[in-house]
């Protein structure tokens, strides 16, 4: 907790100058003027390169043959001998099940969500805070809440351990994401474009489809990234919901730790598999993601 | 916008309207409908459940409300229950208020004109976008005495440490700071934003005036910030009612039952012991805490002057 002290106290003592570090000062130290200058720089990297160790560890130990998966060592040969030896068992099919059902989400809940959302942006009725607030509230309840009817309605229909049976189960927090972020990109287009278009003849639908659509793309295309990585990312439903067909990359990984004894460097294969997705997709479209993940907190 | 509309429905600006309402409509229910079906439907599922004894080993269960109580005079006699409820304040209160610490103070720091700061800034998301199962093993490797290199870089200085999630004492607060490594960045982001609305003419003013840097965070970064700090609290609170994976892996509830939070207690008893209808009563509760705050944050948000629609 050293870091978080010092870093509380960084903007808040030191009357100086502007961008100096109290903690690293040293009186007629000739760095001084670096420290001023890139003082607040160095710290963040520091800070980085220690938040993220854990993170680097585990993608290292991936890349180790089996035998010396714990040496100190940093230097060894890296080997794709974990990679390969996951993608022979079943995991492949695991993590062709995670894509099939994060795409399948993604398509249904931007299909079903995307006309909604625009509708309650540009129509104001009376109950639209009640609405609103209700599907606020459906991303906010708990997964347990909604697993136990989940589980055995499924059971009684037959949808569990289908992929179609967990997309659907995903619209529980898609179809709120969905709504609530495309409001925000719908509002930024001018409605005065619109009812050019309705002058000119467009129906209402007919307008929203030429004029407004193309002009929050951008959004969609986040929107759409977001809705992926959520579903990506879960492991409660398909835990609960899958057996042996739809398992999904993550329940996959835990049946390692469980079943197959701790060989880590599969484990950690895997894991570096089922991340790189959603980091590659992070780094790529940031600027939207945090708009994204900040949706319902900070207006922008 | 009615007045550009009507030139095109001159002759009936009202049949337009309603057009417009009846295309709106048509936009809006199918998501209604299927919102309803796939949370209102279950969540009446799970009341009516949760006031049977149902439980798959014993079908005779299935439908009988000559009790409707049962469960929940239960929960208020189950010492797990309640110890469960015990475990999650001390984890959900310990790790948001790490979490509004850590970001706080990382957002701060980030938050100057520097090329470097602005590239690493995305970097410091990835523990919040890793599919939470990864976390998971990311601590269990580092918590797991005989593999991990912390473990191992102690050992060569002289202080060899128990595992801390085999340790009753410890493992509670070893799953809270994983919660807080994955959460950080969302505290963090939410104050970065904030950060960047705010004016500079107070700030400049104040600096003319001579305040210290401790008094310009104080008096004008405070507050313009405090906010988004408790809608991040409140946030965090409700999501950590469902922290799952990280304890799934790391200690499944034990040493004993010290870390064996609500959500978890209810997935056992679902899951393990196949008690439907006490899971049902045990997810009811949690769903009624989670109102509770969403109402909350609802009721600030709406009381928040700076907010621009509602």
């Amino acid at each position: 907790m050293n870091a978080t002290t010092d870093t509380l106290r960084l903007p808040q003592r030191g009357s100086a100058g502007e961008h100096d570090v109290p903690a690293l000062r040293r009186p007629g130290a000739r760095p001084l003027g670096w420290l001023r200058r890139h003082g607040r720089a160095a710290l963040a990297v520091v800070l980085l390169l220690v938040l993220m160790f854990p993170f680097l560890w585990l993608v290292q130990i991936a890349f180790r043959p089996a035998e010396g998966a714990f040496d100190d060592s940093l230097l060894f040969t890296p080997t794709l001998e974990a990679f390969r030896a996951l993608l022979q068992g079943n995991f492949a099919r695991s993590f062709a099940n995670s894509l099939v059902v994060s795409s399948l989400s993604t398509v249904l809940s931007l299909a079903i969500g995307v006309p909604a959302a625009y509708a309650l942006t540009r129509w104001r009725f009376r109950a639209r805070g009640r609405v609103a607030l209700w599907i606020l509230i459906t991303r906010m309840a708990p997964p347990i809440a909604f697993t136990i009817p989940f589980f055995l309605a499924y059971r009684w229909i037959g949808l569990l351990d289908t992929v179609w049976g967990l997309a659907l189960v995903y619209l529980t927090f898609n179809l709120a994401v969905v709504i609530w972020l495309m409001q925000g990109f719908f509002e930024a287009v001018p409605a005065a474009l619109e009812e050019a278009a309705w002058i000119d003849g467009c129906g209402v639908w007919s307008a929203f489809w030429r004029v407004t659509l193309p002009l929050a793309a951008p959004g969609v295309a986040a929107t759409a990234v977001l809705c992926f990585i959520f579903s990506w990312n879960d492991f409660f439903y398909a835990l609960i919901l899958t057996r042996t067909h739809a398992v999904t990359a993550p329940v996959a990984i835990v049946n390692f730790l469980q079943y197959e004894g701790w060989e880590w460097t599969k484990i950690a294969a895997g894991g570096t598999l089922v991340m790189l997705p959603v980091v590659a997709f992070t780094l790529l479209v940031r600027k939207y993601l945090v708009r994204g993940l900040t949706a319902g907190g900070v207006k922008d | 916008m009615a007045g550009s509309v009507s030139i095109r429905h001159a002759a009936s600006p009202r049949g337009w309207e309603a057009e417009r309402r009846r295309a709106f409509l048509f936009g809006l229910a199918p998501s209604l409908l299927i919102l309803g079906a796939i949370t209102l439907v279950p969540a009446a599922a799970l009341l009516l459940i949760s006031l049977t004894p149902l439980n798959l080993l014993d079908p005779a269960g299935t439908f009988r409300f000559d009790d409707p109580l049962v469960n929940y005079r239960q929960l208020l006699d189950d010492p797990r229950f309640i110890g469960s409820l015990w475990v999650q304040v001390r984890l959900s209160l310990s790790s948001v208020t790490l979490q509004l610490a850590l970001g706080l103070a990382i957002a701060l720091l980030l938050n100057a004109n520097s090329r470097v700061l602005a590239a690493i800034r995305s970097v410091f998301l990835i523990p919040m976008v890793l599919p939470p199962i990864v976390v998971a093993l990311i601590w269990k490797i580092l918590y797991t005495s005989d593999v991990s290199p912390l473990h191992r870089a102690l050992e060569q200085i002289g202080l060899p440490l128990r595992s801390l999630i085999a340790n009753p004492d410890t493992a509670l607060w070893a799953i809270s700071i994983a919660e807080t490594w994955q959460w950080f960045p969302f505290t963090m982001l939410m104050v970065l934003a904030a950060l960047q609305m705010i004016p500079d003419e107070p700030l400049e003013a104040a600096r003319i005036d001579g305040a210290n840097r401790w008094q310009l965070f104080r008096y004008i970064v405070l507050p313009y910030i405090r906010p988004v700090l408790v809608v991040c609290a409140l946030f965090r609170l409700i999501d950590s009612f469902k922290a799952f994976p990280l304890i799934y892996v790391l200690t499944n509830g034990g040493p004993g039952t010290v870390t064996e939070v609500t959500n978890f207690y209810g997935f056992i008893q679902a899951f393990n012991f196949s008690y439907w209808g006490y899971a049902s009563a045990i997810a009811v509760v949690m769903l009624l805490a989670v109102l509770a705050i969403s109402w909350s944050i609802s009721r600030f948000k709406g009381s928040d002057g700076n907010e621009r629609h509602d």
